[in-house]
């Protein structure tokens, strides 16, 4: 079941990647390219195999764990900043880029390094399950490390929920606003994620679930948007204009 | 409320004993799985009887009024008011109005209801709806309607917005700003004037009653309208043009 939603999770980021080549050859929106590509690499890693390959070549002490924590946040960042630009979010971009989000942004990366220079990290092992599994202080260690790495994407998504939800309320196209509402449920799954540590373990698989639903709402909400874009070039009648 | 269903095909039996399903679709263009889909849920439009009304060759208001709940539609016939009328005609007829009493230096004749002016274009139009409750709204009607309809004035504005309104409400806003029931009918392109039983130049009669002051005024107030919809509409398009080339 968690193996199927995270292959699914890949297939759908991939795709999503793969159709924008054209575009991306064209230079359109190189930066959404890269996003896809970024986060496909992100999933590639939280998945046991690729992850496994990928660490066997850093060194197998778990350094592509915090690879992986490190191309989320930058790639949070990124698209925090095109999500808020494009949605008008002055409030978000600010909060992004301000002094808080640089803060938050700094504070979430020096706790991920410190956390992980002080766990036990030898041995590879996705998701550091293996890590968790030695004694009591890693387990509580690894739980923190989790948290640190959810903090910097809950507060950017969180940031700008408000702008989404203004526009789902708005009188913009059906397939833009259906957008901006997966993308809103992507923030609020984000943040419900940053509760994994106070999940019970017989409810485990909520935390699989809020993670991999706030990434495929996040990616389905941007190409519902991108589609609502081809679909209004197909059908050029943006409004009424006089003659309505 | 839509029509029930079984009253409907006791309806369509009296007035079309030996048609079949299939002949009266044809004849009345409605798709079948339209018409079955309707009869199965037990009710049926009004768009639906009207249509089929219509291809009868019968009058769609009578057919209308032999069901229950349009039963106020069928006593003695009350003409709709001028501003009623008026309100039906489309903003940019009532600027040719005004262009037409005009003198001939801005390209008008100086008279009202010129026969070189071109004929009114046919009710409903863009705004029809909304222009039609402000006719014969007297500042309480929304609250009326809500009240007895027990539909939430923010729903009814939102109808009027997107020019639409249901049968029902159409009539129910009629009843309770005591004017004739055909008024929201044809606003709502429910039935034509001709088949609201409206004489034939009514609106045109209408327009020339107005004074120079009120169509100006009226004019004026339709441009106005019509700017704030056409920069809402600009601007949300520009929203979503910044959408798209950042998201798209």
């Amino acid at each position: 079941m968690i193996a199927i939603l995270q292959w699914t999770t890949l297939a759908v980021c991939a795709l999503a990647a793969i159709t924008r080549i054209p575009s991306a050859l064209r230079g359109e929106n190189r930066s959404l390219f890269t996003i896809y590509a970024f986060v496909t690499a992100a999933i590639l890693l939280s998945i046991d195999a690729p992850y496994l390959a990928v660490d066997g070549v850093l060194g197998g002490f778990n350094l592509a764990n915090l690879l992986l924590r490190f191309i989320i946040f930058g790639t949070t960042f990124a698209l925090g900043l095109r999500i808020a630009r494009g949605f008008g979010a002055k409030d978000g971009l600010r909060l992004i880029t301000g002094p808080y989000g640089l803060a938050f942004a700094g504070a979430a990366s020096a706790a991920l390094v410190v956390v992980f220079l002080m766990m036990d990290t030898a041995g590879s092992s996705a998701g550091l399950v293996a890590v968790y599994a030695k004694d009591a202080r890693n387990a509580a260690l690894v739980e923190y490390y989790g948290a640190a790495g959810r903090l910097y994407p809950a507060y950017v998504t969180l940031a700008l929920l408000p702008a989404m939800v203004r526009t789902i309320r708005s009188r913009l196209p059906g397939l833009v606003r259906l957008g901006a509402g997966l993308l809103a449920v992507g923030s609020v799954a984000m943040t419900l994620s940053l509760l994994s540590p106070v999940i019970p373990p017989s409810l485990g698989y909520l935390r699989f679930i809020f993670s991999y639903a706030a990434i495929l709402c996040l990616l389905v909400g941007l190409a519902v948007i991108w589609a609502s874009k081809i679909v209004a070039a197909k059908s050029p009648r943006a409004h009424t204009g006089l003659t309505g | 409320m839509p029509l029930p269903a079984k009253a409907f095909q006791l309806w369509l039996h009296g007035v079309a004993p030996n048609e079949s399903t299939a002949d009266i679709c044809r004849i009345s263009g409605i798709k079948r799985t339209t018409l079955a889909q309707q009869l199965v849920r037990g009710k049926v439009a009004e768009t639906t009887l009207v249509s089929i009304s219509r291809a009868l060759k019968r009058s769609p208001l009578d057919d209308l009024a032999s069901f229950d709940s349009y039963a106020e539609l069928a006593g003695p016939p009350r003409p709709p008011t001028p501003a009623e009328l008026v309100s039906q005609i489309a903003t940019m007829d009532l600027l040719r109005a005004v262009i037409s009493r005009s003198s001939p230096a801005y390209g008008g004749f100086g008279d009202e209801g010129s026969s070189l002016t071109p004929a009114l274009g046919p009710a409903p139009h863009a705004t029809s709806v909304r222009n039609w409750v402000d006719s014969i709204d007297d500042g309480e009607l929304r609250h009326r309607v809500s009240a007895a309809t027990g539909v939430a004035p923010q729903n009814y504005s939102a109808q009027l917005t997107a020019n639409r309104l249901s049968p029902e409400l159409a009539v129910a806003t009629a009843r309770a700003a005591g004017v004739g029931f055909t008024g929201g009918l044809v606003a709502t392109g429910l039935i034509t004037e001709a088949e609201a039983g409206w004489p034939a130049r009514a609106r045109q009669a209408a327009l020339n009653g107005l004074s120079d002051g009120d169509l100006t005024a009226l004019a004026g107030e339709r441009l106005q309208s019509l700017g704030k919809t056409l920069r809402r509409q600009e601007h949300e398009h520009e929203q979503t043009k910044k959408i798209w080339e950042n998201l798209g």
